[in-house]
């Protein structure tokens, strides 16, 4: 298992799918939201960082949709 | 009333004096009396004052100082009691952290009897670790919306918002296997159920499950069942020559209220000692000097449990009686080795 | 108390030791004769015993002051005894070491023991007095 949070490492499968021509990891945008007005967009690496409703300049990245445990103490 | 003596501990304006148990045999011939479980059944009393809800309070007389605050001690740090011990975070978007969000989670008592949980092995496997007669489940699903219907001119939070505020009974139980039939009459609820956990704004959302298990104050303070176990000394005051006029009415404010009474002839006497928090005020008066002895009576203890709402307070007592007995029995049972 | 009463006494109290290992065993059997669920690491004597066993130190593991305390004061309640103390040598480290010197007649493990039995009873009859106290119900339930 990969430590490395969203590095794919090459495998036989994707790189038997890279060898045809298809893009294993399709999005390369992120998830963020807006500080202003809460929307929620995704953003990929070359566009401005703008909220995509009223342009807000503050984003939030959205948290991870893992599930995380703590110990009460 | 007893005298001042050998079972009183002496309190003067700068010292305590006889503070030590000395009813050894080995000490001394006259008052060292060999343990006898008949004479100590003679002169033990116990005395219940109150007890309610969450507090109780009563006297345990006759008995040695190392006796009674093993008691205390384990009604604080051994007597076992079911808290928070895991939390699963699915979504945290509210100011506070994860992890100090699960440490509040972790301290808020629940009303479970502890007898309805097995403790977890920390031998098993981790799959088989926790069962339903083990692990309660509890889950908390909030998230923070404006309110269409708020009052105009009302900025109170509560107002503009719905679910601005995260409380502790916003924590809901989820029966495992057959806990649906051993909690039907009792379910799993936190004993104050308006314990602040956390505040939201609109957009922000907490979604987490917790596991609870059983565990013991020595591990965690969370699973202490007590607030507070604690005993005092009946104080004692001997009034050794009488105080009459002004200087009683001097003499009874020296006490709190309630302590010192003053009879037909106007002489001061001693009307309820159990009163008193032997703050040592009239040893400061030079006019009551020799005329007033205080002390506390070293084998009277006036014990206070205040429960948490798990459990009832005397309960826990009795509980930490069975704890310190199962000690002896256990030990008694085991063989002795040698170090090597 | 009389000597001959005392003594008495002691061999009342080593009878029912024996009873009472004896049904401890029992159960070891009913368990099903397989390895004994004996505790061989709770308790341990410590280097430094003299040989006829009169004076002993003892290492307990996961006991502090609440137990130290509490056996250490049933022992010396034991006129057979000189001299008992208990220490926890680090504060970090789950263990409680206690001494016990006797005159000769009784040995530190009989001491050991009586103390413990002692300290049984005495719970036994606390939490008798206590049950029977609350159930009389003759207190208030409302804090003054």
């Amino acid at each position: 298992m990969s430590s490395r949070e969203g590095f794919v490492p090459p495998s036989a499968t994707n790189l038997g799918n890279a060898a045809s021509g298809i893009q294993s990891v399709k999005n390369y945008g992120c998830k963020y939201i807006c500080a202003q007005c809460a929307a929620t967009f995704t953003l990929s690496p070359k566009e401005p960082v703008r909220c995509k409703e009223c342009g807000h300049r503050v984003l939030y990245k959205a948290r991870t949709k893992r599930m995380v445990q703590f110990e009460a103490r | 009333m007893p005298k001042l003596g050998s079972n009183i501990i002496g309190i003067e304006s700068d010292r305590v004096t006889n503070t030590h148990s000395n009813d050894f045999p080995a000490y001394s011939k006259d008052i060292g009396e060999a343990w006898d479980l008949e004479a100590f059944k003679k002169k033990f009393q116990l005395n219940i004052s109150y007890i309610t809800e969450r507090t109780a309070n009563f006297d345990l007389i006759g008995l040695d100082t190392s006796i009674a605050n093993a008691f205390r001690r384990i009604m604080i740090s051994e007597v076992p009691s079911v808290a928070i011990e895991f939390v699963y975070m699915f979504n945290n978007t509210s100011v506070i952290q994860d992890e100090v969000l699960a440490h509040r989670l972790g301290l808020v008592p629940l009303k479970v009897d502890p007898d309805l949980l097995s403790w977890v092995d920390p031998n098993a496997e981790e799959k088989e670790k926790f069962t339903d007669e083990n692990t309660i489940v509890l889950s908390l699903n909030v998230s923070c919306t404006r309110n269409p219907n708020a009052v105009k001119g009302d900025n109170r939070p509560e107002n503009l918002y719905k679910n601005s505020n995260v409380y502790a009974k916003d924590l809901k139980f989820e029966p495992q296997g057959r806990q649906v039939e051993t909690f039907k009459d009792h379910p799993v609820v936190p004993c104050d159920p308006n314990i602040l956990l956390a505040k939201l704004r609109p957009g922000q959302e907490i979604s987490l499950r917790a596991h609870c298990v059983l565990g013991i104050g020595a591990d965690h303070a969370k699973f202490s069942p007590v607030a507070t176990a604690s005993y005092r000394l009946l104080p004692l005051i001997d009034i050794k020559e009488p105080i009459t006029g002004k200087d009683a009415l001097e003499f009874q404010d020296c006490f709190p209220s309630g302590v010192i009474g003053i009879n037909d002839k106007g002489e001061a006497y001693v009307k309820d000692a159990r009163k008193d928090t032997v703050s040592r005020e009239v040893l400061r008066h030079e006019k009551f000097n020799g005329k007033v002895k205080l002390g506390r009576i070293r084998d009277h203890f006036i014990f206070n449990v205040e429960s948490t709402g798990a459990m009832l307070p005397e309960e826990i007592f009795f509980k930490s009686v069975r704890v310190l007995k199962n000690k002896a029995d256990y030990l008694r049972n085991c063989p002795i080795g040698n170090v090597e | 108390m009389s000597e001959k009463e005392q003594e008495k006494d002691n061999v009342a109290s080593v009878e029912e030791d024996e009873k009472k290992q004896e049904d401890t065993e029992n159960k070891d059997e009913d368990a099903g004769m397989e390895d004994d669920n004996l505790d061989y690491e709770k308790i341990k004597m410590l280097p430094g015993s003299s040989e006829d066993g009169t004076i002993a130190a003892f290492q307990i593991i996961d006991e502090d002051h609440t137990l130290g305390n509490a056996l250490r004061y049933m022992i010396m309640k034991n006129p057979e005894v000189e001299f008992c103390g208990y220490s926890i040598p680090h504060p970090s480290e789950n263990k409680m070491n206690i001494r016990i010197q006797t005159y000769g007649e009784q040995t530190a493990v009989d001491a050991l023991h009586k103390g413990l039995d002692d300290l049984s009873k005495l719970c036994s009859f606390i939490e008798d007095t206590f049950m029977e106290k609350v159930n009389a119900k003759d207190y208030t339930t409302e804090e003054p």
